[in-house]
């Protein structure tokens, strides 16, 4: 019979019974079990047989294993289990309350640890990944300015390759910034795709990067200039159940244009990867004629646009290597550039650090979804804080049942058990609540996991609980924090004498209090970092979002520019200017009637066209300028982008001085720039500066206008100086800014000119304010999984404090009975019982305030415009806890204190 | 444990071995006692038995016969001893005695 791969027994299983097996059994056990397996698996399905599987297992190990607890004293063994059970089951409410407080931590445990398995398991599944590194460039300005970026030259990469022996190979990849419309030409099936979902790469990619292919080879699928690599989904799209491969797909506009063979369909990719696309385009193909043939132009040494791998030889170092790089560039570039790029280094990065170990890059980054280390590190501090929490609990909560087992105690030691015999007991009662809670831990961890994709857009796979790294460290997490847990209510119980425990009348002490004050205290240390921890997030998030922008993105419709553009002159040489100022021309002609068609509606007061719209880093380029006059070493970092006439209006820039880009007046050298530049460059007054020259690289330009500092990203970044180009021959976003309150009406009329003007192209729109404010997703997020940790620990908290005060509740009914036959009245006794709880909260503030004054301070300086840390930050959690404990507290205070004396007096 | 008796249980087993006659070995003797009994049995308790019954000297066992439906590994195969015969044959004549000595069934009996 041929054992293929999907009859496999269960590993996991498998490689438990493997270690813990005495090996002289192994040939037979293992090999009954594999039997049995097999034929369970034909006969009732392989569900059933996994779980016979591990059953069949788990009874030999403990059947079978030198450390079987039942061998030696088994009846007392069994004995133990069925205390703790009647013990479990005789307090139904208080085993619930210590399961669930238990499995609830455990789980929000779980949850954490699998996503921080997930951040750190980003782009770590590559073979070799090890040695395989990413170039960043730093360079420094003679003004002693530092820029850095993720992107290298094309021709970088080769002849690195070539002069150091150390680079075992490299890879290139290129992302494109402009969107393109992709055809199935058998079926006509055509769908606006995303700049993001192409990628062009080097040959070698699926070779470098593990990304499984469905059908076809790693090393053929991409050898013609047009073969083209999809994804399971894209083909789903396109061909349905049909097998794609060899079909063509057409993709018109972007930056490749063109007809392609699909030669490969790759499984879905994972989650866990800065590399995200949906079509990969061999880079040789943009190489000749991407941009319609503009690539090339600059010989290859110029133009910063592409991401480069490196795999280096094992032996090898990469600050060796990077130093090698560095005399690469200065030697070749320096032959080629007739500009000074300034003193340029390399750092190589490792695969593995792409996702959490990035810097902001001066250039945004072409990775996807990058991660937040220090957010990383926050949520593993709270799952810290939660399962400690959790245990604490129980610990609290059992010391203070523990009065009630007092008796049996003491029954137990007067017939003879030893003190091990009833510590054995005690903990075997903690590893039942604490096994049980772990396996509701795993139940809910697994229902919420797939929850968190749809309610607050985390990602996740279960990758952590496929490891069997995990369940190990889980097993002993667990079995250790039942000891732990149970050490100190057993070693009060067991150090019991049999005499004090059955002598009658009340336990006046049991164990310290003040350990247990103790655990109280760190509670609420814990609840109040939470506490302000969420509302600190939540500030910061409210202050971005009503920060002043400098813009006005209020009813400013956005629409993707055209693709296609019916009857444009073809240009057949991507270096012939003439041919290209002609489509230029064309293209510009028709937008500038479909604006006018526009404007001209009385709901419409501006239009306008970009490369580049808000909260967007696309079409942004990076320049050194200075003012006219000043010597090129005096050149300082500054963005710019082009636009075109009436993007000042549309989105509401107030200009300070001078006038902004019109149809007839502007001309090519003319540009607006922000207050940060006048600053950054030594322009003077807004009005001085007007009719200045700066020089952007080797272009002279005329500032004709200037504009207030205004927030083009998310408020993480510092004003930046910007320079508006005047310019437009690409509309990659129509911006229509609407003065109405008939935003369906203008919607229409939009449609209609638009459909008109620019026949088969597709409508997309959204509205701007939208689109910014989705920045701050990520901190939104960031924000309510702060809000949900805090709720559960507070709960958890609130449950411990619930057992405390009803404890000493009870040791005190004496007390509280003479205290009211002697007159005291029910205020003054509530303030009794509660007093001591309000000065552990006061020791929990004051340990809290340093801590978030810290944690607070380094989590804004994540941003350049960032809300006062302010005393509300403190104030707030101490006044929500305060309300919560004595909510908790009073329920049981005021019952105690309102209590018949006579039934506290009364002897027992 | 010193009860030198065997248990309802190990005494099955036994007998299964016996039935099987040197081709016994957990899983056979895991279905000739399921057969005969009509209850479903654990793997491991099969075993474990098998090695308790082996330690007191009832069986005795070889390592022998691979086959590829068991990933190459080897069964052991478990055989009855002489003493093991004697304690199953004692059991069976407590038993035989035991229900000669039952009043109404001697009487239906005969």
């Amino acid at each position: 019979m041929n054992v293929n791969k999907k009859n496999r027994t269960p590993a996991l299983a498998t490689w438990l019974a493997n270690r813990l097996l005495k090996s002289s059994l192994h040939e037979e056990l293992l090999g009954d079990l594999e039997e049995i397996y097999l034929e369970r698996v034909s006969e009732n399905g392989k569900l059933y047989a996994r779980i016979k599987y591990w059953l069949d297992m788990l009874h030999m190990l403990i059947g079978f294993s030198s450390l079987n607890p039942f061998k030696t004293d088994s009846a007392m063994y069994k004995h133990y289990l069925i205390i703790a059970q009647r013990n479990l089951w005789r307090n139904k409410v208080y085993s619930l309350i210590n399961i669930l407080s238990l499995g609830i931590g455990m789980s929000v445990c779980l949850l954490i640890a699998a996503y921080v398995y997930f951040e750190f398991s980003h782009d770590r599944y590559h073979d070799n990944f090890e040695n395989t590194y990413r170039v960043i460039l730093e360079n420094t300005n003679a003004a002693n300015e530092k820029g850095s970026s993720p992107y290298t030259t094309y021709a970088f990469a080769e002849a690195a390759k070539a002069e150091i022996p150390e680079i075992d190979s490299f890879t290139r990849v290129y992302q494109p910034d402009e969107s393109a419309l992709v055809t199935n030409p058998e079926t006509e099936k055509t769908i606006s795709q995303n700049a993001e979902s192409f990628l062009f790469a080097d040959k070698n990619f699926l070779e470098r990067f593990n990304f499984p292919l469905k059908s076809g080879t790693p090393e053929s699928v991409q050898n013609g200039m047009y073969d083209m690599v999809i994804t399971e989904e894209i083909a789903e799209k396109y061909f349905g159940k049909k097998n794609p491969l060899g079909k063509n797909l057409r993709i018109d506009g972007g930056n490749s244009a063109g007809n392609y063979t699909v030669t490969g369909v790759l499984k879905k990719l994972p989650l866990n990867s800065h590399l995200k696309f949906d079509f990969l385009i061999p880079i040789s193909n943009f190489w000749n004629q991407g941009n319609g043939g503009s690539a090339k132009r600059y010989g290859g040494w110029e133009r910063q646009w592409y991401g480069t791998y490196f795999t280096l030889g094992t032996t090898a170092s990469p600050k060796t290597v990077s130093a090698k790089l560095d005399e690469v560039l200065l030697k070749y570039e320096g032959e080629v550039l007739s500009e000074n790029r300034g003193i340029e280094k390399t750092t190589l990065q490792n695969l593995g650090d792409i996702h959490l170990a990035s810097d902001k890059y001066t250039v945004p980054d072409y990775a996807a979804n990058k991660g937040n280390l220090l957010n990383v590190q926050i949520f593993i501090i709270i799952a810290i804080f939660i399962l400690f929490t959790a245990w604490f609990n129980y610990i609290n909560l059992s010391t203070a049942r523990s009065m009630h087992r007092a008796k049996e105690v003491g029954i137990r030691k007067s017939i003879g058990a030893h003190k091990k015999q009833l510590a054995t007991q005690f903990l075997t009662e903690s590893l039942l609540v604490n096994l049980i809670a772990a396996m509701l831990a795993f139940s809910l961890a697994f229902v919420v996991l797939p929850l968190l994709n749809t309610s607050i857009g985390i990602e996740l796979d279960y990758g952590l609980f496929e490891t069997p790294f995990f369940w190990l460290s889980f097993t002993t997490a667990v079995i250790s924090g039942s000891l732990l847990s149970g050490l100190y209510p057993t070693l009060v119980l067991t150090s019991l004498g049999p005499i004090g425990a059955l002598g009658g009348g009340k336990m006046t002490s049991l164990g310290n209090l003040s350990l247990r004050k103790g655990l109280i205290a760190f509670q609420f240390v814990a609840s109040l970092l939470l506490i302000a921890g969420t509302f600190l997030v939540y500030k910061q998030v409210t202050f971005m979002k009503n920060q002043e922008l400098g813009m006005d993105m209020e009813k400013v419709v956005v629409l993707k520019g055209p693709t296609i553009i019916s009857d444009m002159p073809e240009v057949t040489d991507g270096t012939n200017m003439d041919q290209i100022r002609t489509a230029q021309a064309f293209t510009k002609a028709i937008f500038d009637s479909f604006k006018g068609e526009l404007v001209a509606h009385s709901a419409i007061s501006a239009v306008t066209g970009s490369r580049a719209i808000p909260g967007m880093s696309q079409s942004i380029s990076r320049n050194d300028i200075r003012k006219m006059g000043q010597p090129a070493s005096a050149g300082k970092y500054g963005r710019s982008f082009p636009v075109g006439p009436g993007f000042v209006e549309t989105y509401g820039f107030k200009l300070l001085a001078g006038a902004s880009f019109s149809e007839h007046t502007t001309k090519d050298g003319h540009v607006i720039v922000n207050e940060e530049a006048l600053n950054s460059y030594g322009l003077g007054s807004p009005q001085d500066a007007l009719q200045q020259k700066i020089m952007m690289g080797s272009s002279p330009k005329t500032i004709i206008g200037v504009v207030k500092n205004f927030h083009w990203q998310s408020l993480r970044d510092q004003h930046t100086p910007y320079i508006l180009r005047s310019g437009g021959g690409i509309n990659s976003f129509i911006s229509v800014k609407i003065n109405t309150s008939d935003i369906a009406g203008s919607l229409g009329h939009i449609k209609k000119e638009y459909a008109s003007f620019y026949p088969g192209n597709p409508l997309d729109y959204f509205f701007m304010d939208d689109a910014f404010d989705r920045q701050y997703r990520e901190d939104v997020q960031f924000g309510n999984l702060f809000l949900g940790f805090s709720i559960l620990t507070i709960f958890i908290a609130c449950i411990g404090l619930f057992a405390l005060v009803s404890y000493s509740a009870n040791l005190k009914t004496k007390e509280i009975g003479i205290r009211k036959v002697l007159g005291a009245g029910t205020g003054n006794l509530m303030l009794l019982l509660s007093k001591e709880y309000i000065v552990m909260l006061g020791i929990a503030v004051v340990i809290s305030i340093p801590a978030i004054v810290f944690l607070g301070k380094s989590w804004l300086s994540n941003y350049a415009f960032r809300t006062e840390l302010g005393i509300d930050t403190i104030i707030a959690p101490v006044l929500v806890l305060l309300l919560i404990s004595i909510v908790t507290v009073s329920r049981q205070t005021y019952t105690s204190a309102n209590s018949d004396p006579v039934k506290a007096l009364r002897p027992d | 444990m010193k009860n030198k008796g065997l248990g309802e249980f190990e005494e099955l087993v036994l007998l299964a071995v016996c039935i099987l006659n040197g081709e016994g070995y957990g899983i056979s003797v895991k279905k000739e006692v399921e057969r005969h009994s009509g209850r479903s049995i654990l793997l491991g308790a099969v075993h474990i038995t098998l090695y308790r019954l082996q330690e007191k000297g009832l069986l005795q066992s070889e390592i022998g016969g691979s086959t590829e439906k068991r990933g190459g590994r080897s069964k052991r195969f478990f055989k009855i001893t002489d003493l093991g015969l004697k304690q199953l044959k004692a059991a069976q004549a407590v038993r035989q005695k035991m229900w000669q000595l039952i009043p109404q069934l001697k009487i239906t009996l005969s």
